[in-house]
């Protein structure tokens, strides 16, 4: 049974989701998607096909205390799959002021859902106006951009190149790793939003700090820039240093990236991450992976959420790649050196 | 299983759409929910009849109607649908903005009950009640043996209620996260639920001591007690698992486990209404009849896709199915109940 992507939409009120759903649901494409709103959502949706949820969210009973999942989407997405009409997607908005993670976490636990559906990309709508003040006093705004695979910087014809440029780093200091996207009512390329397999561990080449991606296109053509297989010098780390960003503040999130040239023991790497999640996953929003192990020829990659983590066996590397470990966490209080002995230790 | 010399007869037919439940109504008329929102009606001769309840919906719930010769549909539109076996029908609610998926008889009380949301309606002869609200949406709902209470699972536990007296406070039974699915013991001695975390709970009616059994592949959506509630059977296993509540119950002692499919992850299960035997679907199409008693599981028929419906008439001498890509049939086990 092939799986249907789910696309999770995030962002505050006022920043744009719904006239991106509109776009997504009235332009000429062809297929056909759902739509779960939340019952408090902004305004009316123009899709034939959308569900009013009400975000349940359930405490799973299995020791874990972070890990939650929404009762409502597990729900919903099983009536859905019983519909004679099959869907080319689904689209799931949260409210704004709504934690990305039991979306996420949904996806990561439930069998029937992993069966049907699958995630494909948490994109986060930010308003350029209002989002250095936001994500100063919402944790929410922080943590929906820390969880995002897509960010599109929404409204930018209401600020100029300065504060845009300060609204991009701030995102970057939260995320370097999401690709953001500029754009003026939502105006995007459905495929810059959609289809993007950001957690697909097969689709996963490598893991790189999107800003040189950044699609400074305020036109929505959206043309995909995601083309940094090749090489480019200064995203190859010839040294085992943690990059940390020198701004992080107290309590608020950051992003911690390893690497390193030497084989990884997966073993090792398995039983050491699982721990580290378990007693740190609290704090540990997303973590991702792409390993190289000693002896394969295929790449280990894996995703995780919190405290629940999924890792598979990736893509061959190409004969003569330089075969390169990544580890990267966004997260609160995190222990860079501590993380590092780890992950060393892990390297055979 | 020792009655069973003929093979069991079926027939089958492709109803085109996700089989969402199937039911017979008390002079054995067949109802096959689809996901497509038809309700297709096999009479005594065998001819199909499709009513559109839904259209461009699903219809997620069936029972057979408590006051006479007609099927209870419960929809995505938040639809309840009467449809007479023999024709025609009339919407008996609307609950905008809710789905229906739960929806359950009892034909000695001539009673029914819906879930809408964190709501639960009952309604028989002396009117209309609204139960609730409850912690969550409703995941499962089902009446006592006698008719007189209805369980309703949600996030939290259970709640039972007596359903004519809505006032009365009713009896909550608490377990910590989400129940998905409810059943009652025919002693009215036990109330099970499937929970979100692939396992079973169950309480014990007259003291509410509960226990809890863990270890499922899945959820165990489908909870089947067989007709002396002495034994308690479920989806989510990849062998026949059935748990003993004769003398002092399961605790402490392992399930009985046999008939194991390699690869297969059962999908439904029913009860036999008067033997001891279970009637178990599985996920690559197999349908096997289950006899604890010996420890033997015996096919039944092979057909394709999940399991999705099942369902036995009142004697156990019928039985109807139906899976996700659309196949349904008629099962008849001759010489069971010789």
């Amino acid at each position: 049974m092939s799986q249907i992507p789910v696309t999770v939409l995030t962002g505050f009120l006022g920043a744009g989701k719904t006239t991106l759903l509109n776009r997504i649901l009235t332009e000429n494409h062809g297929k056909k998607y759902a739509v779960i709103v939340n019952e408090f959502g902004e305004m009316g949706i123009d899709g034939d096909l959308v569900v009013d949820a009400d975000e349940e969210i359930f405490e799973m009973n299995n020791g874990c205390i972070c890990c939650t999942v929404r009762g409502d989407l597990i729900r919903i997405i099983g009536g859905l799959m019983k519909r004679k009409d099959k869907l080319d997607g689904m689209i799931i908005e949260t409210t704004g002021l709504a934690d990305p993670a039991p979306v996420a976490q949904t996806f990561f636990t439930d069998q029937e859902v992993r069966e049907r559906t699958k995630l494909d990309a948490v994109v986060t709508v930010v308003d350029a106006y209002h989002f250095l003040d936001r994500v100063q006093e919402s944790r929410e705004a922080e943590e929906q951009v820390a969880f995002a695979d897509v960010i599109l910087v929404n409204k930018t014809d209401l600020v100029d190149e300065a504060r845009l440029k300060q609204v991009e780093a701030r995102i970057r200091q939260i995320n370097p790793y999401a690709r953001t996207l500029r754009s003026k009512k939502s105006e995007v390329a459905l495929d810059a939003v959609l289809d993007r397999g950001a957690f697909d561990l097969k689709r996963i080449l490598d893991i790189q700090p999107a800003f040189l991606e950044t699609d400074h296109d305020d036109h929505g053509h959206g043309h995909d820039h995601h083309h940094h297989d090749h090489d480019h010098d200064h995203h190859h780390h010839h040294h085992d240093e943690p990059k940390l960003d020198p701004n992080r503040h107290e309590g608020g999130i950051e992003s911690i990236s390893f690497v390193t040239e030497k084989p990884v023991d997966v073993q090792a790497f398995q039983k050491w991450m699982s721990g580290i999640l378990q007693s740190k996953g609290a704090d540990i929003l997303r973590s991702k992976g792409i390993l190289s192990v000693a002896g394969a020829d295929k790449r280990y990659v894996f995703q995780g959420v919190h405290m629940l983590m999924d890792g598979d066996i990736g893509q061959p590397w190409k004969p003569g790649e330089k075969r390169i470990s990544k580890l990267v966490f966004i997260g609160r209080n995190l222990d860079a050196a501590e993380l590092k002995r780890g992950f060393d230790s892990c390297a055979t | 299983m020792s009655g069973t010399v003929r093979p069991p007869e079926i027939r089958s037919f492709d109803l085109g759409a996700f089989v969402t439940a199937a039911a017979f109504t008390p002079k054995g008329a067949a109802g096959f929910a689809l996901g497509s929102g038809a309700l297709v009606v096999a009479d005594a001769k065998g001819e199909l009849f499709s009513t559109e309840v839904n259209e461009g919906g699903a219809l997620l719930s069936l029972a057979a109607d408590p006051a006479g010769e007609a099927f209870l549909t419960g929809d995505d539109s938040g639809k309840v649908v009467r449809i007479h076996a023999g024709g025609g029908g009339e919407t008996v609610e609307i609950v905008k903005g809710k789905w229906i998926e739960h929806l359950v008889a009892h034909a000695g009380r001539k009673a029914f009950a819906f879930a809408a949301g964190k709501e639960a309606v009952a309604i028989d002869a002396k009117g209309r009640r609204a139960l609730g609200p409850h912690p969550s949406t409703i995941a499962g709902l089902a009446f006592s043996p006698d008719g007189s209470r209805l369980a309703a699972a949600h996030y939290g536990g259970a709640t039972v209620w007596v359903h004519d007296q809505p006032a009365s406070a009713p009896r909550k039974l608490a377990w910590k996260g989400s129940h998905v699915a409810i059943a009652y013991a025919p002693t009215a001695k036990f109330l099970a639920t499937a929970t979100q975390e692939n396992a079973i709970h169950v309480w014990r009616l007259a003291n509410s001591r509960d226990m809890q059994m863990q270890g499922y592949v899945a959820k165990p959506k489908w909870l089947a007690w067989n007709m002396d509630g002495q034994s308690l059977t479920s989806s989510a296993t990849e062998a026949v698992t059935v748990w003993s509540f004769q003398g002092d119950g399961p605790e402490g002692k392992p399930p009985l486990e046999f008939g194991p499919r390699e690869g297969a992850l059962m999908s439904a299960v029913v009860a036999h209404p008067r033997q001891a035997l279970f009637l178990a679907g599985w996920d690559d199409g197999a349908i096997t009849l289950a006899d604890p008693k010996i420890k033997r599981a015996g096919m039944v028929h092979r057909g394709h896709g999940k399991i999705s419906a099942l369902a036995f008439d009142a004697t156990g001498d019928r039985a109807l199915y139906g899976t996700e890509g659309g196949e349904a049939g008629l099962i008849t086990l001759p010489g069971l109940n010789r």
